[in-house]
């Protein structure tokens, strides 16, 4: 999008050097998230018996799989500075190809989940060429590929389409030491993307390229190809959550990924992560995950209809964001 | 290692680089007309020159971050090109440049090493390698940084110090810094210098770009004049003084694009009284007095402040410190709004972000400060502005198809003229001009200078900003020299001329100047 | 972001000047990129501009028109509104909420008007005073209206849209759509104040330049939050236009409106990177738009070609501009 205007505020603050220390304001933000999630807890179990069960407690970490795998995605590309708006419509697309596909026939499931995420990966990893080919901000293409994703979803099939075999359960519903599967193994796979991108060289590109594009590419560093990894990682993790809603519901929808666009986006924001790109990281986004998923399941316990979950939803997204203005408030 | 010379001539030791004959030309215009330097190892080699003269775009070319035009490279007795920054690294070519190239919510540790395969072995970071090596480079520079320590949170002083030791992860054969003590001084700059006098001795090749005499004095073993992109000279800093390096760096004859000198019968009212302004870091308690019918230059190098205390005179930047006395009026806080009311205006130093509107025409560019004249209950009166347009055109001799032409077709002479005529007919009382004629051919420039003259002679105080010596002595009728954020001297009627202006500039000394208080 | 760009920028070689009408077709790329789409359309069905389908497609027109000239003034400004879509379905189940007779009119249209002014300016207000990028403020609010207006009809709303509004909304008076007197009257107000009237010479000069806008002493937050009221209002009008066409107003009321208001804008002319653009080629935009959407039907393809077709639109049009600006520069 266009340039942010030039901000008295902001040049006011930064010229000033008046900034609180970085890292006090990462540790403070995870802190604010970890206190939020604690109060939540404490309210819930004092509010709503049914909440403070540890059978709810683990539904709820279960069913976190979904929302968790696309926040993930969608982490690591606005650390870039960048956002995908066609998560959505790529997770309605591959959860009908998947279950349209697959149709019943159990021995197929490994060919088509192996093709699914490649195709994740690859429509993904279109969505960053657009971006560097064309010149195109990454909101403009994202919304255009959303929108030409949705459609080809609804030229496959405007219904539920086909049907996978009870063994696909698995990822969703199944367990493995008592503990659900998918859930674990998310959480596992947050962990090692955490590690990645603090631990390796290229994940450290992430953040550069997020945070100074411009002197990214002045150090020699390859800002291209760390553009397309992200989509297509983003890509990726659609896929994966494309699977996990076919895994928990027997069969792929085509409008299932509708409100998975705005979803994704709500974790990381809380999480810690600036939209500009350069600060933050996965972990406080899966912490975000939990809140949402607690959230909303009080919230249904107290029979507080969904639609409102949608209204709060949104209005933390704007508290959020707006709370913290970022030092990056006027980047241009 | 190689090792020092013993200062005796010129270029001893070996010649690390050698630049012949490089030229550059960036959009049809010529920045560098073929400039041949040559750094040697062990000896610290200054680069003067003045606002423009090409400096940034000589070491861009030797960091390979642009290619030249022609000309070649020479570096460790071979002839080298490079297509990348990247490239220009591997043969330990470093910068420093005054923007850093750093990453404020990475570490230390993480900025030294970014991208650096050595401490990444298959991918995976060796933090505490890089910790380790981290703490010996900075303790190498006798800093004491802690290492996983944010880079955001440091000092500017320290952050450069994190450049510094970038740089000396990798063997360094060029080093090169770009104003380094634009952002630091006084205990800084001195622990920078034995830093940089200890990287000679073991016989790294500095290139030194500094506009600060004393320090090249202080500090360099030679020093290469640059003016307009073309070299002046070199010479071994033992053999020059201060007032010969000025006159190298300006000498220049005037042309005759000036109207003439006027003579004041009588002291001018003054108009616009500033005490002791502040804003942000760049201006730090300037006072400045402006007066009807006089032109004012404010000179001064880059990044002095200059842009930054017209903005805060003018609303534009926020106010920290200090008051604006006009119109009988005090005041400590400014808008743009207020300030056009109080009769001021500004023309902006970068007239395509901040002073046109691109995708309109002139007619709307001319009339933009002025929409009250053409509002005609609520709607515009096109006629008014067709009038108030097509008069600016004739006025200026705006060089266009008609009040219609978009401003983005003109050329930037004329889209200054527009600019020029915005606020001429709103300013009242006090016009600042910000560079206004950069970018400006020779033809429009003296049209410019004759509306600046007539708007003086109207009464208007007028505040000029430049960085082009010959134009402050042939317009001004006093001139105001700033330096690092602080009012450096002024100069009035005779004593007004190059030299003069460079020394409080740069903060030469010579004796025989006499300089208005 | 946009620095990002600028640093992965394909270094161009200096090339010899296009040939005239080559830059003719980019000045206008995204009435090019329509024109094309519309060439192969009236092709591939040529009964498209059939009398009954001009008709129906003159009916669909207004709702999305109105839409199309309130997104205009968002992007004029550099903004962008996601929360048209759901203003306007909240605002054609308002029109449901009552009685179902044409004395709730009294109630239901400053009802609309009010709320797509106060979620145009808490849009607005997100964007200048708190600094959130334009797309997640309205797309926030866009959630948060939807969560609401879904809470309060349950799901399922239901009710009757009063006769006037019908006959406004669907009907025709000598061949002519009555609602495209709504449009006609919205679209007039609109080229009054944004060609005629000094607030839209302000609206230009801070599309074109938000800081030079500043240094001459314009109010850049209070045009733009008048640009996301209108839109908000422009949306809530359309919401009831839209009520009078469906006259059954359920939950997929004025969806996808959102996008294919920008869709539209775009192939207008209006740039998305602001300051450029004007009535005129919003209403074209919203023509073609409609006249493509229709097309896909006609010529026999499913209706879902229509998002892919939009995707592409958006996509291409976005870059023809973006390489149209870079060779400015």
């Amino acid at each position: 999008m266009s340039a942010a205007t030039l901000n008295p505020a902001a040049a006011k603050a930064s010229a000033k050097g008046l900034r609180r220390p970085a890292s006090l304001q990462g540790h403070e933000r995870l802190a604010t998230v970890v206190v939020l999630l604690l109060t939540l807890l404490l309210v819930g179990a004092l509010v709503s018996d049914r909440f403070r069960s540890l059978g709810n407690l683990q539904n709820v970490y279960e069913q976190s799989v979904g929302l968790a795998l696309i926040s993930l995605g969608q982490t690591v590309v606005i650390l870039t500075g960048g956002i995908d708006l066609s998560v959505g419509s790529l997770i309605s697309l591959l959860s009908v190809l998947t279950s349209g596909l697959i149709d019943g026939h159990p021995e197929r499931i490994t060919d088509v989940v192996a093709g699914i995420l490649l195709l994740g990966l690859a429509v993904g990893g279109l969505n960053g060429l657009l971006t560097i080919w064309l010149g195109v901000h990454p909101l403009i293409v994202t919304l255009g590929t959303g929108a030409a994703l949705q459609g080809l979803t609804l030229l496959y099939s405007s219904d539920s389409a086909g049907s996978v075999p009870p063994s696909f359960e698995f990822f969703a519903y199944g367990r493995v030491l008592g503990m659900p599967a998918g859930a674990t193994l998310t959480l596992l796979v947050f962990l090692v993307v955490a590690f990645l991108l603090r631990g390796t060289r290229q994940g450290r590109y992430v953040f550069a390229v997020g945070g100074d594009p411009n002197a990214a590419t002045l150090l020699g560093l390859p800002t291209r190809r760390v553009l397309v990894s992200v989509y297509a990682f983003s890509g990726l993790c659609a896929a994966t959550t494309a699977l996990y809603v076919v895994s928990r519901f027997g069969v792929g929808q085509p409008y299932t990924g509708a409100n998975y666009t705005l979803a994704s986006i709500t974790p990381v924001v809380i999480g810690g992560t600036l939209l500009a790109g350069g600060k933050g990281g996965v972990m406080g986004t899966l912490l975000g995950v939990y809140l949402m998923a607690l959230l909303n399941n009080l919230l249904n316990f107290l029979d507080i209809s969904s639609h409102y979950q949608l209204v709060i939803q949104g209005v933390i997204v704007i508290v959020a964001v707006s709370a913290f203005t970022g030092r990056r408030a006027r980047r241009s | 290692m190689r090792t020092r010379g013993d200062g005796n001539g010129l270029l001893q030791g070996n010649g690390v680089l050698e630049l012949m004959d490089i030229r550059k030309s960036f959009g049809g215009i010529d920045v560098l007309k073929g400039i041949s330097i040559k750094a040697a190892a062990g000896r610290i080699h200054a680069l003067v020159g003045e606002n423009g003269a090409g400096k940034s775009t000589l070491i861009k070319v030797t960091a390979g971050v642009v290619q030249p035009d022609s000309g070649s490279i020479g570096f460790d007795g071979a002839e080298r090109r490079w297509r990348s920054p990247g490239e220009a690294k591997s043969f330990g070519i470093h910068v420093i440049y005054q923007e850093f190239v750093q990453f404020p919510d990475l570490s230390v540790a993480e900025n030294i090493f970014l991208g650096d395969k050595r401490v990444s072995p298959g991918g995976l970071l060796n933090r505490r390698v890089m910790l380790q090596q981290a703490r010996e480079l900075l303790a190498k520079l006798g800093v004491e940084i802690d290492p996983s320590v944010l880079v955001g949170e440091l000092s500017v002083a320290d952050q450069q110090m994190v450049e510094i030791a970038k740089a000396l992860s990798h063997e360094v054969k060029l080093l090169i810094l770009d104003e380094p003590t634009a952002v630091i001084s006084g205990r800084e700059a001195e622990l920078l210098f034995v830093k940089l006098r200890q990287l000679r001795d073991e016989g790294v090749a500095i290139i030194y770009v500094s506009h600060r005499l004393e320090e090249i004095f202080e500090l360099c073993d030679d020093v290469t004049v640059i003016k307009d992109g073309e070299p002046i000279g070199t010479r071994l800093v033992a053999e020059v003084d201060q007032a010969t390096l000025v006159s190298m760096m300006v000498g220049r004859r005037l042309a005759d694009l000036y109207p003439p000198r006027r003579r004041f019968d009588k002291p001018p009212v003054t108009v616009l009284n500033a005490s002791d302004i502040s804003s942000g870091a760049r201006v730090k308690g300037c006072s400045l007095q402006l007066r009807q019918g006089e032109i004012t230059a404010l000179a001064g190098m880059i990044g002095s402040g200059r842009t930054e205390l017209a903005m805060a005179l003018f609303g534009g930047l926020p106010l920290d410190g200090g008051s604006i006395e006009i119109d009988g009026s005090s005041f400590h806080r400014m808008t743009p709004a207020k300030a056009i009311a109080l009769g001021i205006g500004l023309l902006t130093e970068d007239r395509k972000n901040e002073g046109l509107a691109m995708q309109l025409d002139v007619a709307a560019n001319v009339t933009a400060a002025s929409l009250e004249d053409v509002t005609r209950n609520g709607l515009l009166d096109k006629a008014a502005e067709a009038r108030i347009a097509e008069t600016a055109i004739a006025d200026y001799r705006i060089a266009c198809r008609g009040a219609s032409m978009p401003v983005a077709q003109m050329s930037g002479g004329n889209q200054q003229k527009v600019l020029l005529a915005r606020w001429a007919r709103k300013a009242r009382r006090v016009l600042i001009l910000d560079e206004p004629t950069r970018g400006v051919d020779v033809g429009a420039k003296a049209d410019i200078y004759r509306m600046m003259q007539d708007a003086a002679n109207r009464g208007l105080a007028i505040l000029m900003i430049s960085s082009e010596l010959p134009e402050v002595v042939g317009m001004a009728d006093r001139v105001v020299v700033m330096r690092d954020g602080l009012i450096a001297g002024e100069l009035q009627g005779a004593d007004i001329d190059e030299r003069a202006i460079m020394t409080l500039a740069t903060r030469a000394h010579d004796a025989g100047l006499k300089v208005a208080a | 972001m946009d620095s990002i760009l600028a640093a992965t920028a394909v270094r161009s070689q200096v090339s010899p000047a296009p040939a005239r009408w080559l830059a003719v077709a980019r000045r206008h790329a995204g009435i090019c990129v329509a024109v094309l789409f519309l060439a192969a359309a009236s092709v591939a069905a040529p009964s498209l501009f059939k009398a009954g389908n001009l008709a129906n497609m003159a009916l669909q027109f207004a709702p999305l028109g109105i839409v199309v000239v309130g997104q205009m003034l968002v992007i004029l400004v550099r903004g962008l509104d996601l929360s048209v879509s759901s203003v306007m379905a909240t605002s054609a189940v308002m029109a449901t909420a009552f009685s179902g007779r044409d004395a709730d009119l009294v109630w239901i249209v400053p009802l609309a008007i009010g709320l797509g002014a106060m979620v145009g300016a808490t849009n607005g207000l997100l964007v200048t005073k708190r600094n959130v990028s334009p797309f997640l403020a309205t797309l926030a609010t866009m959630i948060v209206l939807q969560g609401a207006r879904n809470a309060w009809t349950q799901g399922a709303p239901s009710g009757n849209v009063p006769p006037l509004l019908r006959a406004l909304g669907a009907g025709m008076t000598a061949g002519i759509p009555n609602n495209a007197v709504a449009l006609l009257v919205i679209a007039a107000l609109t080229f009054v104040l944004l060609h005629l009237s000094t607030f839209g010479r302000r609206v230009y000069l801070v599309g074109g330049s938000p800081n030079a806008a500043r240094l001459v002493g314009i109010a850049v937050d209070r045009v733009t939050i008048t640009a996301y009221v209108m839109s908000g209002i422009f949306a809530a009008i359309a919401g009831l236009v839209l009520a009078g066409y469906v006259s059954v107003v359920d939950n997929w009321v004025g969806k996808n409106f959102e996008l294919d208001s920008i869709v539209a804008a775009v192939m207008g002319g209006i740039a998305l990177s602001g300051g450029k653009g004007g009535v005129g080629g919003a209403l074209m935009g919203a023509a073609i738009l409609v006249v493509l959407s229709n097309a896909v039907v006609i010529v026999g393809l499913p209706i879902h070609v229509q998002l892919v077709m939009k995707g592409f639109i958006i996509v291409l049009a976005a870059a023809l501009y973006a390489a149209k600006s870079r060779r400015a520069r």
